[in-house]
């Protein structure tokens, strides 16, 4: 009896949690990318391919694993996914350039896309169909709304390589409990075809979502140069927002429909407030943030339930959901990733006039202006295509005592104006999120097509 | 809850919350927090310096300048500076422009009263001036207003914008010596001009 018991006590808690470990790394890194791409001299477009290459494997090698999985010993197959897993992920976080990186990042994706298929089906054996899938669900639920705050503090704290040292005691320990536990792989035939509409759903959605935790991050961070802490703690929103949602669709019991078609509308709410802050105060993220969360809450589970729902065989449905999810998240990544970096681009030069304007007419004395100029000069001409930090060009100042108060004054109004070039920069990308939310909307509204008597 | 209500519950309220968050974002401000626009350089402004005398009227004539310039060329002040602060070779319009816009500069300072009178600058002048130490010492006994008469300082700036050469002047912008060096050299030529103008004058 102890040995039946076992498993369940040790072996499903540590597959779900390699579910979440998975599907966290699909945005855990979001909050270490400004650190990535200052440790590996990286630009903000090749930082980006950490995410996209990632979820990129992942959303292709979804179904290809699941089909694959049918066919192999279902312990094997998951055991060799979260090694695989395992590895890259230690691979990760010794990777000493953004190549290495990457190269790194689609074998974790690789491992990740067996390990996915792999623990759904034994942890359907493990507790059964319908709590075998919701703890399935639920793992994944949880991993993607905590994957960035956990990476953000780990970074703040640590360092990111963290973020992928941490992961691999899991995933190892992970290996054996994959081994223990045996499933019988499902061998029913396709039965349904994928549920489309959902799954678009998700696509959009999806890529919607990325604008919300990528930009919104790398907008704190690089553009508000808030820390990773700050900024962790800050889209923290996201997820409480969205544990908020439940009850609230249990209150007003909504048809499904209605239910994801508001859940889309709050999304792009929430992504058009964010381009539209009146400062950049961090309170001005928060309600749309919480309009975000909420719009989560009311679309992923549900879109994921409809897709998966009643269809067989089972593995290659959530092959399918995990691919429309991925797939969606480098859909939005290669939509606003060369946006954003054009419009960080073209607002280098209205922010450099800015300073030159500030600067000019600056209370202090003309000397102390061009040393001002020269060191402000030297510092944008360094941080080419990112945001500059001035600070490092006021610490290099040597001026009088009754020089420093109108110094520290023109710091921050130098700081101010940046932070409104960097908040101008992302507005487009926040709006077209907004728009890939609401073209999400339109494949809820439009109306099924009419099948034949 | 009835089924119709319970359609319509959700996504009325998901419309109040988005609404009512983009009318507080729109109503603070959000959607104009964007960088300072450049002013037009074609409306006059107020310059003003904490530095005194020859320092003080450098940065307020060259502030003037550099909007006349930047009105004449059809650009901001400030991307002119951008411009100007480069390395590299200057055109001719551009160099035009700055003198025409150092000129008028100078003009308007007279206009608005804001230039001082030389005797005002005279020491300053004086003492970083190349000139025989004797010199220097009988033109110090000299009262304000024989110095007044004897120089004007628009006269002395329009002759020193006159010589300079600018193009010179943008090239070695970096280097602070070099610079006093020649406009040193063009305030002395102009000093002398002016003073030989004024004798010739008087005769």
């Amino acid at each position: 009896m102890a040995d039946a018991v076992s498993p369940r006590r040790v072996a499903g808690p540590l597959l779900a949690v390699t579910v979440a470990l998975v599907l966290a790394d699909s945005a855990v890194v979001t909050l270490a990318l400004p650190a990535i791409l200052r440790h590996l001299d990286a630009s903000v477009g090749q930082v980006a391919w950490v995410l996209i290459a990632f979820n990129l494997v992942l959303g292709v090698a979804a179904v290809p694993a699941a089909w694959a999985f049918t066919r192999a010993r279902p312990r094997v197959f998951s055991a060799i996914g979260i090694a695989v897993f395992a590895g890259a992920s230690a691979w990760c976080a010794v990777a000493g350039s953004i190549e290495v990186l990457v190269a790194a990042r689609c074998l974790q994706a690789l491992g990740g896309a067996l390990a996915l298929v792999g623990c759904l089906e034994q942890l359907v054996a493990l507790y059964g169909e319908r709590r075998g899938v919701a703890t399935w669900v639920t793992g994944g639920v949880v991993g993607t709304a905590t994957g960035p705050v956990l990476g953000g503090l780990l970074t703040e704290t640590i360092s990111w390589q963290a973020i992928f040292v941490v992961q691999v005691p899991f995933a190892v320990l992970a290996v054996p409990a994959a081994l223990a536990v045996s499933a019988v792989p499902e061998v029913s035939p396709d039965r349904h075809r994928p549920a489309v509409r959902p799954n678009l759903t998700l696509a959009l959605l999806s890529a919607a979502l990325t604008a919300a935790l990528f930009l919104l991050v790398l907008l704190l961070v690089e553009g508000w140069q808030r820390s990773p802490a700050t900024a962790a703690l800050t889209v923290s929103v996201v997820p409480l927002a969205a544990l908020a949602a439940r009850p609230l669709a249990r209150l007003l019991k909504p048809p499904a429909p209605v239910e994801v078609a508001s859940g889309c509308l709050l999304i792009a709410g929430g992504l058009a407030g964010l381009a539209l802050p009146p400062s950049a105060d961090l309170v001005w993220t928060l309600a749309p943030q919480a309009l975000v969360g909420l719009g989560l809450g009311l679309t992923v589970d549900r879109l994921t339930a409809q897709a998966m729902e009643l269809r067989l065989p089972r593995v290659r449905h959530a092959g399918w959901t995990i691919g429309a999810r991925h797939l969606g998240v480098v859909l939005g990544l290669a939509i606003l990733t060369p946006v954003f970096t054009d419009d960080l681009r073209e607002a280098q030069a209205p922010a450099q006039e800015a300073i030159a304007s500030i600067v000019l007419d600056a209370p202090l004395k003309s000397q102390d202006k061009i040393s001002v100029a020269k060191a402000l000069g030297r510092e944008l001409t360094a941080e080419e295509g990112r945001v500059p930090d001035l600070h490092r060009a006021f610490v290099t100042l040597d001026v009088e005592p009754s020089e420093r108060a109108a110094l520290a004054e023109l710091e921050r109004d130098l700081d101010a104006q940046l932070e409104r070039a960097a908040t101008r920069a992302f507005r487009d990308s926040f709006l077209i999120g907004a728009g890939l939310s609401l073209l999400a909307l339109a494949t809820v509204m439009t109306p099924r097509r009419r099948t034949r008597p | 809850m009835n089924r119709q209500l319970s359609a319509t519950a959700l996504p009325a309220l998901a419309l109040a919350l988005v609404g009512s968050v983009l009318w507080v974002q729109v109503a603070n401000g959000g959607g104009a927090f964007e960088p300072l626009q450049p002013a037009d350089p074609c409306v006059e402004r107020t310059v003003t310096s904490r530095d005194e005398g020859i320092e003080g009227l450098t940065e307020r004539l060259v502030l003037l300048g550099i909007d006349g310039a930047a009105c004449i060329l059809g650009v901001s002040r400030e991307s002119l500076t951008l411009e100007l602060a480069q390395p590299g070779p200057r055109t001719d319009e551009q160099i035009d422009a700055l003198r025409r816009g150092l000129l008028s500069a100078v003009g308007r300072m007279k206009r608005d009263g804001t230039l001082p009178p030389a005797s005002d600058l005279a020491d300053e002048a004086l003492a970083n001036a190349d000139l025989n130490g004797l010199l220097k010492k009988l033109i110090l006994a000299l009262p304000d207003s024989v110095i007044d008469a004897a120089v004007k300082t628009d006269d002395v700036l329009v002759r020193t914008i006159n010589d300079l050469d600018l193009r010179e002047v943008l090239a070695d912008i970096d280097d602070q010596d070099d610079l006093n060096r020649q406009v040193n050299a063009a305030v002395t030529q102009a000093v002398k001009e002016s003073l030989l103008q004024t004798l010739r004058d008087l005769v």
